[in-house]
This record gives C-alpha cells, structure tokens and sequence, in this order.
C-alpha cells in the first residue's frame, strides 16, 4: 500500500518538477518568476490535442512537432513581453506575466471551449504491470520517466553545450558576459525556450492522467512554485528533488491524515522547512557582498 | 507621494485640485448612480484601502506578499461573525476583528524575517491557502462553504445596508487610512522601511532594528486589508471562503504595481484599474480576460512606474 502511494507520489511529483524545472530554468536566467508558465503549458497542450485529433497524426509525430511549437512559444514570450521589460523592477515583470496567464487563459477558452476535452494516453493500451511486486500505473511510470530524461537533458545541455554554457555565463553576470561576446538577448530566449518546452512537457503528460481544460494547469504552477522553494531555487537537481518530495508528502498526508486537507498541510510544511531552512532543504544561503 | 520633498506646503496644488475633484465625482456618482455603479464605487474604495497597506509592505519596505487575501478573509470571518454572534455594531465589530488580524500579521511576520523574494511570496502564499482551507472546514464557526450571513451595518439605529449608506463609512475609512498611511511613509516608520528596502545591512548598520520594522510592516499592511475585508464584509452581507482565493491576493499586488509602487494616489489608481476595466470589457463579449490580460501587459511594458507614473512625467515636464 505504502509502496503504491509513493510510486503515485512521485509520479504527481515528477510533474511538479518539470513545472518547477521550467520556472527554474527561467528564473535563474532572468531573475523573473514566469507567473504564465501554466497557461503557456496548457496552451502548448491544446495545439498537441488540435493536432493529434484533427490531423491524425500518431503521438510520435505530435511529441516534437509540439515542443518545436513550445519552444517558439518561449521565444515569442520572451521577445515580446520580457524584452521591454529588462532593467525594469522585477514585480513588473510578474504582473506582465501574470497578465499573459489571464490572456491565454481567455485565448484558448475562446478556441477550444470552456468544456472537457479527452486525451489519449501514448500508452492507453499498456496495461498495469508490477514492479518489485508494486502495482504501477504505466501512466505514472512514463511521468517519472520522462522526467528525469528532461532534467538530464536540461543538464547536460547547460553543462556541456556552448549555447548552455554561455546561458550560465549570462545568468551569472550579465556585464561581463555581454563582454565576453555572449548574445545576451539569445542565451535568454533560450532559457524561455527550454522553459516552455519543459512546460509544454509536463503538460502532455499532466492531459491524459486528468480532462484536458483550461483549467487544468492552474493547481499545477503553484504546487510547481511550492516544490521549486522547498527544494531551493539554486540548482536544477535540488528544484528536481524538492518537486518529487512534494508529490510524495501530499499522497502520504491525504492517505493518512485527510484527503481534504492535505494541500494545506503540504503549504504549511513547506512554511516549517522554509523557518529553518531559507533557501529550501538544499539550497546554500548565498552571501551577498556588501 | 514619495518623492514630493515638502508636499504639506502647498496645499491648493494641480493634484490636490484633482483629488477633490475625483473625491466629488465619487461622492455625487455615489449618491445618485444606479445600485451597481454604488457597488463598484465601494469596491474601489475597499480595494483601495488594501492596496494603501500592500504597499507599505511591499512599496515601501520591499517586502512581498502573496497572502493577503488571507488577512482580507480574517478581517472579513472575524468581524462578520463578532457582529453575528455577540450582535457587535459594525463600527465596533470591524476595527476589533481586524485587531485579530494585525496580530496574526505580526505572528506570520516573524517567519517571514528570515525570507526573501520567492520564498517569501510562496511562504506568504501558504499562509492564503491554508487561512482559506481554516475557513472551508471549521464548519460549525465560520458556516464553511456554505458562506456566512453577514447582519446589516446599524449605526445607532440608522441602517446602512444600502450600498448608498455604506458608501460614507468607507470613505471614512478610506480617508482616515490614506492619512495614516501618509503620516507612516513620511514619519520615522516610513523612513527606516524605506531603508530596509533599499538594503538591510545598510539599515541594520544605521541602528534599524530590521525585525522590529519588519513587523511593524506585516501587522500595519495585514490591518488595513482586515480593515477592508470587514467592511467588505458589511457591505455585500454574504461571505464565501471560495473568493479569497490566491487569485485575490495576486489581484492585490497588481493593483500596486499597476497603481505605481510606494503611492497613495497609485494605489486608487490600481484599484480603479481592475475593478474598472473589467467592467468597461464587458462589451467584448467573446474576450474581456483576453483584453484586460493584454492590457495588464500593456500598462507593464509602456509604463514601468504604473499609471502614476503618467501623472509624474506631466509634473516633471510641467517644472
């Protein structure tokens, strides 16, 4: 049983970690909070159903047909939105995104309609298998899976790609990057990018699992908001972690505790492990100069 | 407001002028519009007085907040249900509820010391979700989801419940706060929040006690939306936990941002802005989020200092 829940855990959790890995990768290139990471996942959703329903194409032909959409997306965002805004207080920045969130909200309920849609799963004719002897929904699986391949991907593209490195660079320090010849403006239309498509990510896997709606993705950004700062906001890894980490605690508090309470509960956790520690469970406390 | 140097010393200034001006036109529109045009003229103000808070948090000290629907909801639960069970008259019922909520300010204040940016605002926002949940299921108290019944504001014997009525003790309300909260930003409080701002070793070198001033921050911002939240309270007289959601509380920072950071007049602005805009949208009938979403983006990206921001650039020209 105990075994069960955790598995779910951390199938929900892996989508708490792409949304977080998404706001992260975002936040740590431009310091902006992307407030309309959900919509934008959603909206990358619907044009994959779009796709998958009216042209028929198999879901081996919408996946990356849909991230190279999700990625142009990013960069339509950033160029439009976030562009004008540098050098603005960041709180602009938010309320910019946040207005976006409203816009698509709105967009796509004018386009698809306020109604439930279904998506089929890639795996709708897999059925349950056992793994160590623990019932596993294939569903579930392919969520934590997919996961860890993207953060892998993230990694090593930032680690080991010149575009990755010089996104890093430009993170750190936008001053000397720029003088170092780093195209500032691109390595950050890459991080929205990268962003978006670890959104539009989630999202494909988020549609079959609950009913494709606009509303689907809203509960989601926060919860990939909340397992972001439990982990700690300074690395890929520690974000990864602390979306798993929240997926597992909620499943285990509303089977043990109450159903009904156990988004607050999670909330009020998170509030605990943020007294002792500030910068979530693994974030070192950075030491600002004076 | 802010960065006017002596703004007591003239008083018949182009602003001021404007201010009277806008205050009669409320005061008349108040009076003799039609009952929805009441409601949103009280709307505004009660939004208003939140925003004043919000921003001495979030303007002046450069802390932020994602739950303040949160202290809305407390001031709202609390003298709602004062006035409801010990059959407390609203004008005592609002400032003692939103006693409780101050406190609960402070309290959450002592967390937040150690905070900053995100996981300020998401710790913040646990506070709203889980203050809201509190309400949905302490049944027997609060009503939960079925709401609360809210009893008609009487002032000795004179009954406000028309919207028309009410109108004058949140204007009351209204100015008494404005006032406070200019007296605040332009006294020894506001100077060392704006310090804490601008950076808190510096103020801490300075012999500002940061914590003292940090909670002074939260219990001054988390009585004043407690203050509006009761009368909101009294004014729609029916309650619901669902809409102090963390929708509102993002409503609220925006209201500031859009308004213009750190000022009073920006923070009716704000609130002028959302509860206004949606409603001239509603003749767009496919698309008021759509527009009113781009418009937020619009007013981000031509005006980076808010809508204040306008009023400030005519002055500078002007000078």
């Amino acid at each position: 049983m105990i075994a069960e829940l955790i598995i779910g855990g951390l199938a929900s959790g892996s989508l708490y970690a792409l949304i977080a890995i998404a706001i992260v990768l975002v936040l740590q290139a431009t310091d902006i909070p992307n407030f309309a990471q959900g919509e934008m996942s959603m909206f990358s959703t619907f044009v994959a159903y779009t796709i998958l329903n009216r042209y028929g194409l198999s879901w081996w032909g919408v996946l990356p047909l849909t991230l190279v959409l999700a990625a142009i997306q990013g960069v339509i965002v950033q160029q439009v939105v976030i562009r004008p805004l540098l050098g603005a207080p960041v709180l602009n920045a938010v309320i910019a995104t946040l207005g976006l969130n409203i816009a698509l909200h709105s967009l796509a309920a004018m386009i698809w309609g306020a109604q439930t849609h279904v998506m089929q799963s890639p795996l709708a004719d897999v059925p349950n298998f056992k793994f160590f002897g623990v019932n596993v929904a294939p569903d579930s699986a392919l969520s934590i899976v997919v996961s860890v391949a993207m953060i892998l991907i993230f990694t090593l593209v930032l680690r080991h790609t010149r575009a990755g490195i010089a996104l890093r660079a430009a993170s750190q320090n936008q001053a000397v990057a720029k003088l170092m010849g780093i195209p500032i403006n691109r390595a950050f239309a890459m991080a929205w990018a990268m962003g978006a498509v670890a959104g539009a990510v989630a999202g494909l896997l988020v549609a079959p699992i609950v009913f494709l709606d606009v509303n689907m993705m809203s509960p989601l950004l926060i919860k990939g908001f909340a397992g972001a700062v439990l982990g700690g906001l300074g690395s890929l890894g520690s974000v990864f972690v602390g979306g798993l980490m929240l997926g597992v605690i909620e499943n285990l508090m509303s089977a043990y505790i109450s159903a009904s309470f156990s988004e607050a509960l999670s909330f009020l956790l998170i509030i605990f492990v943020l007294i002792v520690a500030p910068s979530g469970i693994f974030g070192r406390v950075k030491t600002k100069k004076v | 407001m802010m960065t006017q140097a002596s703004p007591a010393t003239r008083f018949l200034t182009i602003k001021n002028s404007m201010l009277g001006l806008l205050g009669i036109f409320a005061i008349v529109a108040s009076q003799f519009g039609g009952g929805y045009m009441v409601y949103l003229i009280n709307l505004v103000c009660i939004f208003t007085l939140v925003s004043i808070g919000l921003n001495l948090l979030v303007g002046f000290s450069g802390q932020i907040s994602l739950g303040h629907a949160g202290f809305f909801a407390i001031g709202a639960y609390a003298s709602g249900l004062l006035g409801k069970n010990l059959d407390m008259p609203f004008w005592l019922s609002i400032p003692l509820g939103s006693m409780v909520a101050t406190a609960i300010g402070a309290l959450i204040a002592l967390p937040a010391l150690r905070l900053k940016n995100l996981y300020l605002a998401i710790a913040t926002l646990g506070f709203g979700i889980v203050t809201q949940k509190l309400i949905f299921e302490w049944r027997a108290f609060t009503g939960g989801g079925g709401g609360l019944q809210v009893p008609l504001p009487k002032f000795a014997d004179y009954d406000l419940s028309d919207g028309r009525h009410m109108f004058w003790a949140i204007l009351f309300c209204l100015v008494i706060g404005a006032w406070m909260a200019n007296k605040v930003a332009h006294g020894r409080t506001g100077r060392a929040l704006a310090m804490l701002r601008e950076s808190e070793v510096a103020a801490g070198c300075l012999g500002i006690r940061i914590s003292h001033y940090k909670v002074i921050a939260f219990a001054l911002s988390a009585f004043y939306a407690a203050i509006a939240g009761g009368l909101y309270a009294y004014l729609v007289r029916y309650i619901n936990p669902e809409s102090f959601n963390t929708n509102m509380s993002i409503m609220f920072l925006a209201m500031i941002v859009i308004g213009g950071m750190g000022s009073i007049p920006g923070a009716l602005m704000g609130a002028a802005f959302y509860v206004i805009v949606p409603e001239l949208l509603r003749g767009f009938k496919e698309a008021p989020g759509l527009v009113f979403g781009l418009s937020l983006v619009a007013v981000m990206v031509l005006m980076p200092t808010g809508l204040i921001g306008i009023w400030r650039k005519f002055e500078a020209k002007k000078s």
